[in-house]
């Protein structure tokens, strides 16, 4: 399965890029898919504990599988107001 | 419950403001705030904010933020503006009013929605220096 994984704010300037198409076996979890971005994007990494992750437009879980052409999204902390 | 949510490059236009259906909701309190650029950040002067937001999912959180404070409190009405793109120092980014019978719920509503919004609403704001 595909899924597309949109990087946010100043994560697209670590990542070097604001969008990536990502294949992954059925039913790869978040944390698993989080892994892979990881292992291709390390600099992302040291703000891993701040990292905040989305499917569609809401938040989620490491242990949430995904699906077939799901959006995935990384972004640091918010700052609205 | 009225709810109504902008999110604009535009400057705010404050609106008139309680609305007719305020009124009729039997609103006894209406608090309005104004969030407005600071022209310094840490001590250093600066020309102001570029705000940028992941739209779709930002609409989607407020829309919860405020069925969650219509849950927590007898609100009649929400109405928010959330300014994105560039806004100069001295000028408004953010508008919110919240309605209800009474003025307790009201402002520990405003206060819950923008202390919720700065936890869960995609915004990014970046400073610009003079």
């Amino acid at each position: 399965m595909q899924i597309n994984v949109h990087f946010w704010s100043y994560f697209a300037d670590i990542a070097g890029t604001r969008d990536l198409a990502l294949q992954l076996p059925e039913a790869t979890t978040v944390g698993e898919a989080m892994a892979l971005i990881y292992q291709r994007f390390p600099t992302l990494e040291t703000a891993r504990k701040s990292t905040l992750i989305a499917v569609g437009v809401d938040y989620a879980s490491a242990d949430q599988a995904l699906k077939d052409g799901e959006e995935l999204s990384l972004f640091p902390p918010v700052q609205g107001g | 419950m009225l709810t109504e949510l902008i999110l604009t490059p535009d400057p705010i236009v404050i609106p008139a403001s309680p609305a007719e259906a305020l009124d009729r909701a039997g609103s006894g309190a209406i608090i309005t705030f104004l969030g407005v650029v600071r022209g310094q950040e840490n001590g250093e002067p600066i020309s102001g904010l570029e705000y940028t937001a992941f739209e779709a999912m930002a609409r989607h959180q407020f829309e919860l933020l405020f069925h969650s404070a219509g849950e927590r409190w007898p609100i009649t009405a929400i109405r928010l503006i959330h300014r994105l793109g560039w806004v100069p120092a001295g000028e408004p980014s953010l508008w919110v009013e919240v309605a209800s019978p009474h003025r307790g719920e009201a402002f520990a509503a405003c206060q819950w929605v923008i202390d919720e919004m700065k936890r869960v609403v995609p915004i990014w704001k970046k400073v610009r220096t003079a």
